[in-house]
């Protein structure tokens, strides 16, 4: 009996290291892409990092009904949804100026800096019915097909946000280098 | 593929593989520029979109992982405590209730033994002599001094696993019964007891134990008196 019961904890204390294993995995392959989606999302680093934390904690708690580890991934984009929807209806942030963030592009050029600066004040300046799509589709390198069942939209509707999305960026890279060219000229 | 088509297909994806497209773009060296360019873009902002990400955050999604299972199995620890203690607290009070059960009430116990002998007893013909009654009081270490009445029926009986001693004797308004019980640990007893038909009263020796029962109405007093002085118990 005494026995028995031994090998259970055992089994027990197996169990968690198994899913304490899981989870750190969980972390390491995925919290950069799933911190940088919530930073477009939510476009502050603070705001961004707590609500990645709770997607964290709610993933660990609810670790056991994760059958495929395949579907990790729109698993936490899912959870992460959710807390930002919950984070809004709690109360709406005051959305901090692109400027405010560090950028991981340290090693870069001052024109490509400028460049990039440029690109991520645009790409935030962008609805979040054109930004969330086009962010699935660069940050996670998901398919039309995937973003549609993410976002539970229509496929032709998910084309249509990521070619507006583009359009709207390259128009205002496009204005934004003629009125440099006209201040220069 | 027409222009417009084109480049709704490749704003929405740049880097697809449509087989149209690569054709279109095959047929077309403009068309393929284009293409180039807006591949370039996506690099720009794909590179642009990688925010830099708090150097220590998987650190701080694990520690706070921990955390909540610490603090959750502290919380069931606590579970297992309360448990525990219900447990012991139930075991103990159904402990003293099965310990107070086993301490049966004398009165009750005549009482019910006088319904389940019944007739039996009560309506005995016998009429044993002051010696056979001796015979069996010895056992007790009690002896009847003189004549009491007739008495009818004059048992071993066994009150809970004691030996004792059933009578039936004749009283004042009819027929009463006398238990003559050793002292136990087991008994509390009460000095009158009584129910809708039967009433009861006792009397202590140092080592035994007398119940008296008789129908309602009876006057039990009056034999009580009466064993009390013709009756004796050795210590």
């Amino acid at each position: 009996m005494f026995s028995r019961k031994q090998s259970n904890i055992v089994s027990v204390s197996d169990d968690m290291a198994n899913k304490q294993q899981r989870y750190q995995s969980l972390v390491y392959a995925l919290h950069s892409d799933i911190y940088r989606y919530a930073y477009w999302l939510v476009k502050d680093k603070h705001i961004a990092e707590d609500i990645v934390q709770e997607t964290f904690l709610r993933a660990w708690k609810s670790l056991d009904s994760l059958n495929d580890e395949k579907a990790a991934k729109s698993w936490l984009i899912t959870i992460l949804r959710r807390e930002n929807a919950r984070r809004f209806e709690r109360k709406q942030f005051d959305l901090v100026d692109i400027d405010d963030i560090s950028v991981a592009d340290e090693q870069l050029s001052s024109e490509i800096k400028l460049e990039h600066r440029e690109l991520r004040a645009i790409m935030s300046s962008l609805s979040e019915e054109y930004r969330e799509p086009l962010m699935l589709q660069i940050v996670f390198g998901y398919s039309g097909e995937e973003i549609a069942l993410q976002l539970d939209l229509n496929k032709n509707t998910v084309m249509t946000r990521l070619f507006r999305a583009r359009n709207h960026i390259k128009e205002a890279l496009e204005k934004a280098n003629d009125d440099k060219g006209r201040k220069n000229g | 593929m027409d222009e417009l088509e084109f480049r709704r297909t490749i704003y929405a994806d740049p880097n697809c593989n449509d087989g149209n497209v690569n054709q279109a773009a095959g047929e077309d060296p403009a068309k393929l520029d284009f293409w180039n360019e807006l591949k370039k873009l996506d690099n720009k902002i794909q590179q642009a979109s990688q925010v830099k990400v708090p150097d220590d955050l998987a650190h701080k999604l694990i520690l706070r992982q921990s955390m909540e299972t610490h603090r959750k199995g502290k919380q069931r620890n606590r579970i297992h405590l309360a448990l525990a203690a219900s447990i012991a607290f139930v075991f103990g009070i159904s402990f003293t209730m099965w310990q107070q059960q086993s301490h049966i009430s004398l009165g009750e116990h005549a009482l019910a033994h006088v319904y389940h002998e019944g007739a039996y007893a009560l309506e005995a013909q016998e009429d044993i002599s002051l010696q056979q009654i001796n015979a069996k009081l010895a056992r007790f270490g009690g002896e009847l001094s003189e004549d009491i009445g007739q008495i009818f029926y004059a048992n071993s009986c066994d009150f809970e696993n004691i030996q004792s001693l059933h009578l039936v004797m004749q009283g004042e308004q009819g027929r009463v019964s006398v238990f003559v019980i050793p002292h136990s640990d087991k008994y509390s007893s009460d000095r009158n007891f009584s129910d809708g038909k039967l009433k009861g009263d006792s009397v202590d020796f140092s080592l035994v134990s007398l119940m008296i029962v008789g129908e309602q109405g009876q006057d039990v007093e009056q034999l009580k008196d009466k064993l009390k002085q013709k009756l004796q118990f050795s210590a």
